[in-house]
């Protein structure tokens, strides 16, 4: 455990609950919410040891998450929106995103390509876990 | 149930509906509560059909007449208590319906959700950017203070384009080359070494996320429409920053 990671991961926890003031949630739901997004982080620093893969790990903590809001939701009442949008913030990646614009930006073809596939494979990996809980949540908690 | 009423249960359901999709409600939850009102209300054969921007409403009642509404979807503004609330409203509605009075009124009462104070959450768009700044790596104090400044900064800007009722690209657009110009300008008088973490943390208030996730819930639920223009809204939005970005470099003569 390193200092940067124990930063890190209170930096999300602070960095998610201030999106809950943006976006309107109160009360419990905004505790859970941040405490949610400093979970994501947190799995994500904690696969690394295992995983290299950055790709992988997103998608893993993606997975994680969804299904953490799923049952969040079903045990406050409360549409799974609340905490799907708020729990994967930190994994936004808003750095891949700014290092490719600038990459671009200078002309630097050989730096900017590779960046841009990672940037979209991160994506694409929140996507996916996003989607399989989502798809998933809707077959078999149909009836209820 | 007479025809005045039933004109009137269309309408308020189209009410919640609206308010639903326009406070980021995915498009299968909003249809769902209305179908589910409105056969509690013992309508027969319900037709709900929603995007993010239009909302029809077609029903046949127990006389066998059909009444069809439909509306116009106001702008998004993300409030996750209000779709709480309403989620709650439909919840009750379709357990045990009441009279329509009584519906308007509970209507009013979610229309009065409480709000954050402006000035709270302009705070913590200062602080989402110095927390940020910090977990992206950042770590020199005087970039620290900048991020929170520039964070302040963008949220007083959006608060204040979103009160005259600027156009959304353009707001992104204004806030992301706020936040740049701040921090390039103080590149420039040797304040900070680096504008990347600033300009980063700042990025993350702007970035639309909620968009993002909602069009993908909204894609993989089988309402193609609403998500596609949902991620091109998105697209749009992530394309507004990127372009505020970009045009603070050129005025600063592209000394990144």
């Amino acid at each position: 455990m390193e200092w940067r990671m124990l930063i890190e991961v209170l930096a999300s926890f602070v960095g998610t609950l201030g999106f809950g003031y943006l976006f309107n949630i109160r009360g419990k739901k905004l505790l859970y919410a941040a405490l949610g997004g400093m979970a994501a982080w947190a799995l994500f620093l904690a696969l690394g040891f295992w995983i290299e893969s950055e790709v992988l790990r997103y998608f893993i903590v993606s997975l994680c998450s969804t299904v953490y809001a799923e049952i969040l939701a079903r045990r406050l009442k409360t549409p799974a929106t609340t905490f799907c949008i708020i729990n994967l913030i930190p994994l936004v990646p808003g750095g891949a995103l700014y290092y490719t614009t600038t990459s671009a930006l200078s002309g630097d073809l050989a730096l900017f390509f590779p960046r841009l596939t990672n940037t979209v494979q991160l994506a694409v990996a929140l996507s996916l876990g996003i989607v399989i809980v989502t798809a998933g949540c809707k077959l078999f908690l149909k009836k209820k | 149930m007479t025809t005045i009423e039933i004109h009137k249960l269309l309408s308020s359901v189209l009410e919640i509906e609206a308010m639903m999709i326009a406070a980021g409600a995915e498009i299968y939850r909003a249809e769902e509560s209305a179908r589910r009102v409105l056969e509690a209300y013992g309508m027969k054969q319900v037709d709900v059909y929603a995007t993010t921007s239009n909302i029809i409403v077609s029903v046949e009642t127990e006389d066998g007449a059909v009444k069809t509404h439909t509306r116009r979807v106001p702008q998004i503004a993300t409030d996750i208590e209000k779709v709480h609330r309403l989620n709650d409203l439909v919840r009750r509605l379709s357990a045990a319906p009441i009279a329509m009075e009584a519906v308007s009124a509970e209507i009013d009462a979610v229309r009065q959700t409480p709000q954050y104070k402006t000035w709270v959450v302009t705070l913590f768009y200062g602080v989402i950017a110095a927390a940020f700044y910090l977990f992206f790596g950042g770590r020199h104090l005087v970039e620290f203070f900048a991020s929170f400044g520039a964070g302040i900064v963008t949220g007083l800007l959006t608060f204040g384009l979103d009160k005259v009722k600027a156009n959304k690209f353009l707001v992104k657009f204004l806030c992301a080359f706020c936040a740049c110009m701040i921090s390039f300008a103080l590149k420039r008088v040797h304040c900070i070494d680096s504008v990347d973490y600033i300009i980063i943390s700042n990025i993350m208030t702007l970035i639309p996320g909620i968009g993002l996730t909602n069009s993908l819930r909204d894609l993989f639920s089988g309402d193609s429409i609403s998500g596609v223009l949902r991620l091109i809204e998105a697209a749009l939005l992530a394309l507004a920053i990127a372009c505020g970005y970009i045009v603070t470099t050129f005025l600063f003569g592209g000394a990144v």
